[in-house]
Parts: structure tokens; C-alpha cells; sequence
């Protein structure tokens, strides 16, 4: 009876300890990934001949420094972690969907249509209850069939889906463009700009606290990252998307129909970056503008490998990759660096986080035998 | 654990030390009373200039460059302290605007049509504070006090040029390479153009390519595109082009210089801002933002700011350069006539202020 | 070679050209019309034909690199910068100058391919990790340093636009360019000449010699190369490091052969349209040379529709709208891709860490 107390007791210690330096070991290679990207950044802005404190002390303030600031850092955030989750789910079923950028766009241009458009084609007044879920919805729809075709042609063809939404990419930034200077162009003859009228107050989403941009989107990203967590994990669907993700073969044997389910994590990838481009429209800027929207697609794809296509990860990444996005203004305003150095820092933090045997190596903490697989680059 | 520490600790020192060191005094303090800070703006004895571009870089040796080019002369001439954001989103011209307006800027130019609407908004939130929207048509009736538009009446300008191209043509066809027409300068330039062309010679054949295909941000910094698309056109004929969009028309221009064929700038003389292209440069269809956004600024700071309207700035054709003793004494002569026309208001353009749907 | 669709897609650019010598017929000979569009298919594809030879030498080796485009952005800057430097401020003479800003260029894309096999092969991160890094880094430093030293007064340069050395000449390739007609489409740059070279040296190579068959090996079957002694590692550093060095090429391409002169951004995502163009071609040298060509001469009807816009009859107007135009290329190539070449088979390991 002692002997198994006498055991028990340390056998408790050392899970404890075991969880907890897990869970210091989890948080501690990302922050210090973070802080080296940093010092690096500082040490470019000094050679350019700048202040580095300065530097930091100006994008701290921007994105964090005062509530203002947070407000805009979640505005930034809202987008990516919509994209990022897009992008992040198609890995997820091993699928490089490199089209975010052009389903976000398509998204955008649906919801503005639906918000300022439908009222007058149907010739009644929408309620918001109502006029709001449709042009969310119509924007999700849009970027679905754009996530579809390439899903659709890669299931049935097997053209690639990298070169298909590369290919889409540049289509729908054509089409948006065609829209926007001409049959979507706000008619106001004052008006030269190229984007479209601003929607029906009914398909506005109010903002949350008047004087700040912090909107229901952000509240709405987060709900949907908790929704894309439990189809992944707690579904048969999510369970059939990450098993075709990751030995299709052995789903094939399993019973699972591989070519759905490409297009169905297709679909649900479309669908998610058309909700990024529908929340902009419909929760922040009330209309859709060209010169909106530049990168994120592409930003996405850093955002979810730094995530480490955990949806979770996403969320982290993007509020990060948010809040430097938003808090470069201020530090361009106070010291004049280029915001590229922004660009730089990014890289380095996805390269010491990805390669985090860079990290140990640098400070010198032990490896953790453990490699997750993220991608399975082109193969299939 | 203990290494991690002291990695840190010491890579903390590097840190603290870099910043000890300090921003090194770029300029002899000999002249300059004190360096001038940001946090010295709401002092009203310091006269503080903000930019916002448009989505662009201040570096693009175009229209954001121009103007901050105007704006820098504010600095070595008015002693005006000068700091400028670049827009990375349009959704964030609001908030870059206010970066300025809130440290207690005297002026704030925004660059680019599409701020239009957020420079207004910005004029009525700040009264105090004085907007210059370069490429910012004030619509009369909603002009607003404390904001003046600089708008060119860039037509005329490539009319001008189309004039000229025509005269000078022996093949019969002319062409122009452009940014993309989303953008009204850049679509009243060529259309400018087109209708000084045909005013010349109602038979000539004006081709008129526009840089669409590659994202908004993107159209006026392809130097690729506009070098291929030129080398295009020259295969086909045409023995005068104008290249009229940033980087893109600079392609256009180099491309004539290639090729041995005769060429029109465009914004500045760009006898200066492409030497490799000063052989077959025939002019440039100027559009002069640099002065026309000091003008405004030393208004400013002068007390006479014409805000509540627009200011015209000033077009016309750059110097011929080595071409001055090619071309004939009647083609000048006929320019000239035009530009007395136009300015005079006698001829019309006839290039409405926006593309038409 | 899978000659079937090398042909297939030699149809295709003729039935483009075909496509603007009957809109244009009216007002410009057919000849010139074609000599225009071969002469715009060729510059075009000539940076994309580099880039996806560059991922074909990673990937045939199990390398995925979709970092090509900020290989090639990063090399266009440094390539720049070189010949600039020694031009202006070493005094050398231009010609010198552009070489050896030419090699600046190769070795900036060596550095990122040895980047990037030390990322994959070394420290096994995800592929697409590494170029994901190489991508957004370059877009950063290239930004940063241009500002830094091209705008700012008190650069090197004292914020003054320095005097370019000029682009590489172009010269007569002896015989073809002297044919009648069609002869100037053979007067061509350095860096043009050597994408169509080292296509063939590239074929030549991985079908023909040990070396490729080494590659081929350690991209298909890494376990069973290792079995027989090659070391795959080693061939994969190799591989990745060579695509970096051509891909450098390409960059050099963009600011020492097209046009004097570095634009942030100024590859416009061409890096990606390459990597389309190597797995539309099947990750096979000729395939990708072929696929470049494609999208080159989908370019040349893209400019030539815009020239001949008033011809365009009444009927088919929609392509007087820029935008539609503009969408033509890659459309077209979605069309081809999915409806009539279908399945691409990348090598079997391609992305994959090899573990002993």
C-alpha cells in the first residue's frame, strides 16, 4: 500500500510537469521565433539607419497601444482569419488552394450586389434579419463555386487544382474589375472611383460600439473557427477530409469517395474566403472598392502554415500578422521606415517557427521528437 | 534553460544598445535650430505637411512620387516638417488620414482620386486642418471649406501630344500604351490623345492599349508589359507612341528607344527621368504636380488657401529637346496655335471629365 | 517525350495567331502579324520557361518550390543592383557591368535555393513552408532595399535615379536570321537564347545522363536510391540549388535584358504562372517550354486584340472590353489544361522529406 502511494505521487509530479513543459515548449518556440524575427528586423532597421526602438515603440502603439488601436488590429485580423482558415482547410484535405485571393474577391463583389441591388430588382424593401444573411450568404455562395470549379475539375479531370486557382485568380480579378468600372459602377455621376454603390442600410451589420471600426465580423471569425474545429475533428465529414488529406489511398480503401470529398473541401475553402470578402463588404466598408482585398489570398497561405493549419493557429497568426499590418502606419507616420521591413519580419517569424530547429539551436532547448506533416505538396 | 537566459539576455543587450546608439544626425546641426519631430507639430509655429498615397508606393515615379516631390520642396523651402503614409488597403484611408490630423498636421495632401470621398469626410471632421486631394474633383455643391482639389486638365495635354504625333507620323498610324483606364487621368490622357490625333488628321489610325490584366495595383509598374506591348505596335507600323502610365509607359518609352522610333513622355519632362529614351524622345505631355502641390502648400502656409473648390494645375507640351531642330518650324508653329486654342477655350477636347459607361 | 502534347499545344499558339491574322487582315499584312506574335510569345514566355525549368530541376528531385517567384524577384533586384553599382560608382563599363550583374542575379537565386534545401532537405520543414518564406522575404527586402537605396537622399546614390548601363544587346543568330520575312523573330537577347538552350540541356540531362537518372530517382523513389547507394540528400541540394541559379536567370531577365529598371513587385506573380506552366507541361522541359508558349502567345492576342480592336466584328464585341480580354489567357489555359491534357503526374515523392 505505501509502495503504491510512494509511486503514485511522483507518477502525478511528473504528468504535471510533463503537461506543463508541453505546454511552455508549445508557447515558447512561437514567442521566441517572434522576438528573434524581431531583433533581426531591428538590426535592418538600424542598418538602414533608423531607430529600431522607435520603430517597435510606433507599431506597438499602432497595434496595440490604445483601444483605437486594438480596434484596427482586429479589423485587419478579421479577413485573415477567414482566408487563413480557407486556405488552411484545403491543406487539411491536401489541397494547395492558392485561389483565396480570387474566391475572397468574387465574395466581395457578390455580397455588395446582393446588399445594393436586390431590393430594387425584387422591388421590395428587405428587412435586415433577412437582406443581411443574403448578401453574407450570396457572398459564401460565390466564393464556394470558386473554390468548386477547381475541386470539380481536379475530381473529374485531374487538372490541377495549384494551376486552376492560380488560373482563377487572375479571372476573377479581370471579372472584378470589368464589374466594377462598368455594369456594378456606382452610377453617381460624381463619382469616378471604380467600385460599387453603397448597400442598403438593411444589409448593413451594424458596428459594436459607435466611434470604433471593431465589428461583428471579428466575433462571427471566431465562431466560425469553432465551427471549422468541430467539422475537422467531430465529424465524419472532417474525418473524411483530413483522411483524403492525408493518405488518399488508404481512404479509397476505407470506403471513402475521394473525388467528393476534394470537392467538397474545395467547396468549403471557396466558401470560407468568400465569407472573408462578404464580412468586409457587409460589416465594414458598406461597398465594394478596387484597390480592396490586395494580398490577402496570398497572406492566407502564411497565415495557415504559421498556424500550423490548426484553426486555432490561424486565429493566432492572423491576430499577429494583423496586428503588425495595422500597427506599420503608425510606424511609418513616426520614423518614415518602409513598410516592407514588415514583410521581412513576417518571413522570418513563419522560417523560425516552421524550422524551429533553428530556435533550439539558438537557445539551446533540447528537440521534441515530433514532426507534424502540413502539406502534402502536389502529389495526387 | 540557464544558455536560453543568457541567449536572451544577451541578444536584449544588442537590442538596447542599437537603440542607445540612436538615429544618427543625418544632417549638420549647424544650420537646422533643433531637429523637428512629430510631437513638435501642434506647436503653431511649426508648419507640418502630411501625404497619404493611394494604394502605391511613395517610390513609384509616378503620380505619389510627383507629389511628394512638391511636398519635399515645401521642406527645403518653407522649413515645413514633412512625413508621408503609404496606403496599403483602401479601407484604411480614414485611418491614415486621422494619423496625421490627430498630431496636429497643417496640411494633409492626399494623392489619388479614390481618397476623394474620405479627404472630404476628413475636411469636415478637422476644419483646422487643410486638405490638398491631388486628382480630386470638388463637384460644385459639395465643396468643403477647408479642401481644395488640384485636378489637370490632362485631355488637353495628351491632345497636345496627339496633335504632335500625328504631325510627325509618316506611316500613317500612331500609338499610345497606357496605364489602365480605371483610373480617369490616365483615360482622359489617351482619349486626349486620340482626339488630337484625329483633329490632325481625321484618317489617321490611333491604337490605344490599355494595362488591365494584372490587378489595379499593379498596372502602372509593369515596365515589361508596356516595352512588349510597344515593340508590338512598332511591328505593325505605328512610328509614334506615347507612353502615359508610370512605370508601364516608361516601358513603352524604352522600347522606342530600341527600336529607333519616335516617342512622347508623360507627368514630368521625361528628357530627365528616362535618359535612355532621350534619342527618340519627341516631348512629354506634362502634367505638373510637383509645382502645383508646393503652390498649394506655400497657400497654405501664406494664409491665402483657395479651399471650398478646385486649382487647376498646369499641362502642356515638355521642350522637344534633340528634337528641337527636327522637327519643322510649321508642326511647331500649328502646337502652338492649339495650345493658345485650347487654353483659350476656342477648341474643345471633347474627352468628357470620366470614362462613360 | 510526350510528343502528343507538345503538338497539341503547337496547334494551339497557331490557332491564336491565326485568330488576330484574320481579325487584323484588313489592315496589316499577315506576316507581320505573325512576326509581331511570335516575337511578343517568345519575350513572355521567355522568364516563365526559366522559371519552370527551375521547378523542374527541384521538384524532378522531390522538391516542391513554389518560391520560384521570389527567387526570381529578389534576383531581378540584385541583378540590378550589381550592374548599377559597378557601372556608377565602380566606374566599370557598361557591357562588364551587365554580365556580371547578370551573375549577381544567378547567384542570388543560388543563395535562395541553398535557403531553401537547407529548409527542406536539412531541417525537413514543410515545402511549401520554405517557399513561402522565399516568396514574402523577397517581396520585403527587395521593397526595403529599393527604397533604402534608390529613394532616399543619402543613399549610395543620393536619392538621384542613377543612370542605367543599359539592357543586354541583341544579336543575329547566324542563318535563321537572315531568313526573309521572319527573320527578325531570330534577333534575339542573351537571356531569351539561353531559356531555349537550357531547355534542351535540361532534357538532355535528365533523360540522358547518370545525373538525371540519379535525380529522377531520388524524386521518385528516394528509399530504393538510397538503397543503391545514392546519396539523396546530397542530389537534392544539388537540384535545388541549380533551379535557384536558373530561376536567378529569369530574374536577371525582368531588369537587365527586358528594361532597365526594378519595380517593387515588377514579376506580377509570373513566378506562379511558371510553376502552372511546369506541371501543365507535365514537369518535362519541353512540356513546360511548350505551356510557356502557350501563355505567351495567349498574352500576344491579348495585346494584338487591343490593337486591332476596331476590326473586331460586330458579333464577337465582347472582346473590345479590355477586361474580357484580359481574362482570355487564362481562361484558355484552364480550358486546355483541365478539358483536353487532363491528368499531370508529378514525381512520386515530390514534397516529401526523405527520413532514413
Amino acid at each position: 500500500m505505501s509502495i503504491s502511494a510512494d509511486e503514485s505521487v511522483p507518477t502525478t509530479k511528473a504528468k504535471v510537469l510533463k503537461t506543463l513543459k508541453s505546454a511552455i515548449n508549445a508557447v515558447l518556440i512561437p514567442l521566441l521565433a517572434v522576438f528573434t524575427a524581431l531583433v533581426i528586423g531591428a538590426l535592418i532597421i538600424k542598418a538602414a539607419g533608423g531607430g529600431p526602438l522607435d520603430a517597435y515603440k510606433g507599431l506597438f502603439q499602432g497595434a496595440l497601444g490604445s483601444l483605437k488601436a486594438l480596434s484596427e488590429t482586429t479589423v485587419w485580423a478579421t479577413p485573415y482569419i477567414f482566408a487563413g482558415l480557407a486556405v488552411a482547410l484545403a491543406f487539411k484535405g491536401g489541397l494547395f488552394n492558392i485561389g483565396a485571393e480570387g474566391q475572397l474577391a468574387l465574395g466581395a463583389v457578390a455580397a455588395a450586389w446582393v446588399g445594393y441591388a436586390l431590393p430594387d430588382v425584387l422591388g421590395v424593401t428587405l428587412p435586415a434579419v433577412i437582406h443581411v444573411p443574403l448578401a453574407v450568404g450570396a457572398g459564401m455562395l460565390a466564393g464556394a463555386i470558386w473554390g468548386a470549379i477547381p475541386g470539380w475539375l481536379k475530381a473529374r479531370t485531374g487538372g490541377h487544382e495549384v494551376i486552376n486557382t492560380i488560373m482563377m485568380n487572375y479571372i476573377a480579378l479581370n471579372m472584378t474589375s470589368f464589374l466594377l468600372n462598368g455594369p456594378m459602377k456606382d452610377p453617381n455621376p460624381l463619382n469616378v472611383v471604380a467600385r460599387t454603390p453603397g448597400i442598403a442600410e438593411s444589409a448593413r451589420i451594424p458596428p459594436v460600439f459607435p466611434g470604433l471600426r471593431f465589428h461583428w465580423g471579428f466575433i462571427l471569425a471566431l465562431l466560425v473557427t469553432g465551427i471549422v474545429w468541430w467539422v475537422l475533428w467531430k465529424t465524419t465529414l472532417g474525418f473524411e477530409i483530413r483522411t483524403v488529406g492525408a493518405n488518399p489511398d488508404a481512404a479509397r480503401y476505407a470506403g471513402v469517395s475521394v473525388s467528393r470529398t476534394i470537392v467538397v473541401t474545395m467547396t468549403l475553402s471557396g466558401l470560407l474566403a468568400g465569407l472573408a470578402g462578404a464580412i468586409e463588404v457587409t460589416a465594414l466598408n458598406y461597398r465594394h472598392e478596387l484597390g480592396f482585398s490586395v494580398g490577402y489570398g496570398f497572406d492566407a497561405i502564411a497565415i495557415a502554415l504559421l498556424g500550423k493549419v490548426h484553426p486555432l493557429g490561424v486565429v493566432l497568426a492572423a491576430l499577429l500578422f494583423g496586428a503588425m499590418r495595422n500597427g506599420a502606419t503608425r510606424m511609418q507616420f513616426l520614423t518614415q521606415i518602409p513598410v516592407d521591413v514588415i514583410s521581412v519580419i513576417q518571413a522570418l517569424i513563419l522560417l523560425f517557427v516552421a524550422a524551429d530547429a533553428i530556435i533550439r539551436w539558438i537557445y539551446r532547448i533540447r528537440a521534441r521528437e515530433e514532426r507534424v506533416v502540413l502539406t502534402r505538396g502536389w502529389g495526387g | 534553460m540557464r544558455k536560453f537566459l543568457l541567449a536572451s539576455i544577451s541578444l536584449l543587450t544588442v537590442v538596447t544598445l542599437l537603440a542607445a546608439c540612436g538615429p544618427k544626425p543625418t544632417e549638420a546641426p549647424t544650420e537646422a535650430p533643433a531637429e523637428l519631430s512629430v510631437e513638435d507639430c501642434p506647436k503653431p509655429e511649426v508648419f507640418c505637411v502630411g501625404l497619404v498615397t493611394d494604394v502605391g508606393k511613395i517610390d513609384d515615379k509616378s503620380f505619389n512620387q510627383s507629389t511628394w516631390e512638391g511636398v519635399k520642396k515645401a521642406e527645403a523651402e518653407l522649413g515645413a516638417l514633412v512625413q508621408y503614409i503609404e496606403t496599403t488597403d483602401s479601407k484604411d484611408y480614414a485611418k491614415n488620414i486621422a494619423q496625421f490630423a490627430d498630431a496636429g498636421f497643417d496640411v494633409i495632401v492626399t494623392v489619388g482620386f479614390a481618397l476623394g470621398e474620405a479627404t472630404q469626410e476628413a475636411g469636415r471632421q478637422y476644419p483646422d486642418v487643410k486638405f490638398i486631394g491631388v486628382d480630386q474633383f470638388q463637384a460644385p455643391g459639395s465643396e468643403v471649406p477647408n479642401v481644395v482639389g488640384l485636378i489637370f486638365p490632362e485631355d488637353q495635354s495628351g491632345f497636345l501630344a496627339g496633335a504632335l504625333a500625328a504631325l510627325m507620323s509618316e506611316s500613317g498610324k500612331v500609338g499610345a500604351v497606357l496605364g489602365t483606364d480605371a483610373v480617369p487621368p490616365v483615360w482622359r490622357f489617351g482619349e486626349g490623345y486620340r482626339a488630337g490625333a484625329h483633329y490632325i488628321n481625321p484618317d489617321i489610325e490611333v491604337t490605344t492599349v490599355y494595362h488591365n490584366d494584372v490587378g489595379f495595383d499593379k498596372t502602372f509598374t509593369d515596365p515589361e508589359w508596356g516595352k512588349t506591348t510597344a515593340l508590338s505596335m512598332i511591328d505593325k507600323g505605328v512610328d509614334v507612341i506615347f507612353g502615359a502610365g508610370g512605370k508601364t509607359g516608361n516601358g513603352a518609352l524604352l522600347g522606342c528607344a530600341e527600336r529607333g522610333v519616335m516617342a512622347i513622355g508623360v507627368d514630368d519632362d521625361q528628357y530627365y527621368t528616362v535618359p535612355e529614351a532621350q534619342k527618340v524622345l519627341l516631348t512629354s505631355a506634362m502634367k505638373l504636380l510637383t509645382p502645383g502641390t508646393f503652390e498649394l502648400i506655400k497657400m497654405a502656409k501664406e494664409g491665402n488657401f483657395p479651399g471650398g473648390g478646385n486649382y487647376v494645375g498646369a499641362v502642356g507640351l515638355a521642350p522637344y529637346h534633340e528634337f528641337e531642330d527636327k522637327i519643322p518650324a510649321e508642326v511647331k508653329a500649328k502646337i502652338e496655335e492649339i495650345d493658345q486654342a485650347l487654353k483659350d477655350g476656342t477648341l474643345e477636347t471633347g474627352v468628357p471629365p470620366a470614362k462613360p459607361e | 517525350m510526350d510528343w502528343r502534347r507538345f503538338g497539341f499545344i503547337a496547334l494551339i499558339i497557331l490557332v491564336l495567331i491565326g485568330v488576330v491574322v484574320m481579325v487584323g487582315a484588313t489592315q496589316v499584312s499577315p506576316t507581320v502579324i505573325v512576326v509581331s506574335m511570335l516575337a511578343t510569345t517568345i519575350s513572355v514566355a521567355t522568364p516563365l520557361t526559366l522559371g519552370a525549368l527551375s521547378g523542374i530541376y527541384c521538384e524532378r528531385a522531390g522538391v516542391v518550390n513554389i518560391g520560384i517567384e521570389g527567387m526570381m524577384l529578389a534576383s531581378a533586384f540584385f541583378g540590378w543592383f550589381g550592374a548599377i553599382y559597378l557601372n556608377t560608382i565602380l566606374k566599370v563599363a557598361p557591357m562588364p557591368s551587365l554580365l556580371l550583374g547578370v551573375v549577381a542575379a544567378i547567384l542570388t537565386g543560388g543563395l535562395l535555393g541553398l535557403l531553401h534545401a537547407v529548409l527542406s532537405v536539412t531541417y525537413k520543414v514543410d515545402q511549401i513552408i520554405g517557399g513561402t518564406v522565399i516568396n514574402i522575404l523577397a517581396i520585403g527586402i527587395t521593397g526595403f532595399l529599393n527604397r533604402q537605396l534608390f529613394f532616399e537622399k543619402g543613399s549610395i546614390f543620393g536619392g538621384e535615379v542613377p543612370h542605367a548601363p543599359g539592357v543586354l544587346p541583341r544579336f543575329h543568330i547566324p542563318l535563321l536570321a537572315d531568313l526573309p520575312l521572319v527573320g527578325r523573330v531570330f534577333e534575339q537577347q542573351p537571356i531569351a537564347v539561353s531559356a531555349v538552350v537550357l531547355v534542351l540541356v535540361t532534357h538532355f540531362v535528365l533523360f540522358y545522363t547518370r545525373w538525371g537518372l540519379r535525380t529522377r530517382a531520388v524524386g521518385e523513389h528516394p528509399r530504393a536510391a538510397d538503397t543503391v547507394g545514392i546519396n539523396v540528400a546530397r542530389m537534392r541540394y544539388a537540384n535545388v540549388i541549380i533551379g535557384g541559379l536558373i530561376a536567378g536567370l529569369a530574374g536577371a531577365y525582368f531588369t537587365l535584358e527586358s528594361v532597365p529598371s526594378f519595380e517593387p513587385l515588377m514579376t506580377n506573380g509570373r513566378g506562379f504562372i511558371s510553376l502552372a506552366a511546369m506541371i501543365f507541361g507535365n514537369w518535362s522541359p519541353f512540356g513546360a517550354w511548350a505551356s510557356a508558349l502557350v501563355f505567351g502567345a495567349a498574352q500576344a492576342l491579348q495585346i494584338n486584340l487591343q490593337f486591332f480592336r476596331e476590326q473586331i466584328p460586330p458579333q464577337w464585341a465582347f472582346l473590345q472590353q479590355a477586361y474580357i480580354v484580359g481574362l482570355v489567357p487564362y481562361l484558355l489555359t484552364m480550358v486546355i489544361l483541365t478539358g483536353i491534357i487532363g491528368k499531370t503526374t508529378p514525381p512520386a515523392a515530390d514534397g516529401q522529406p526523405y527520413e532514413k
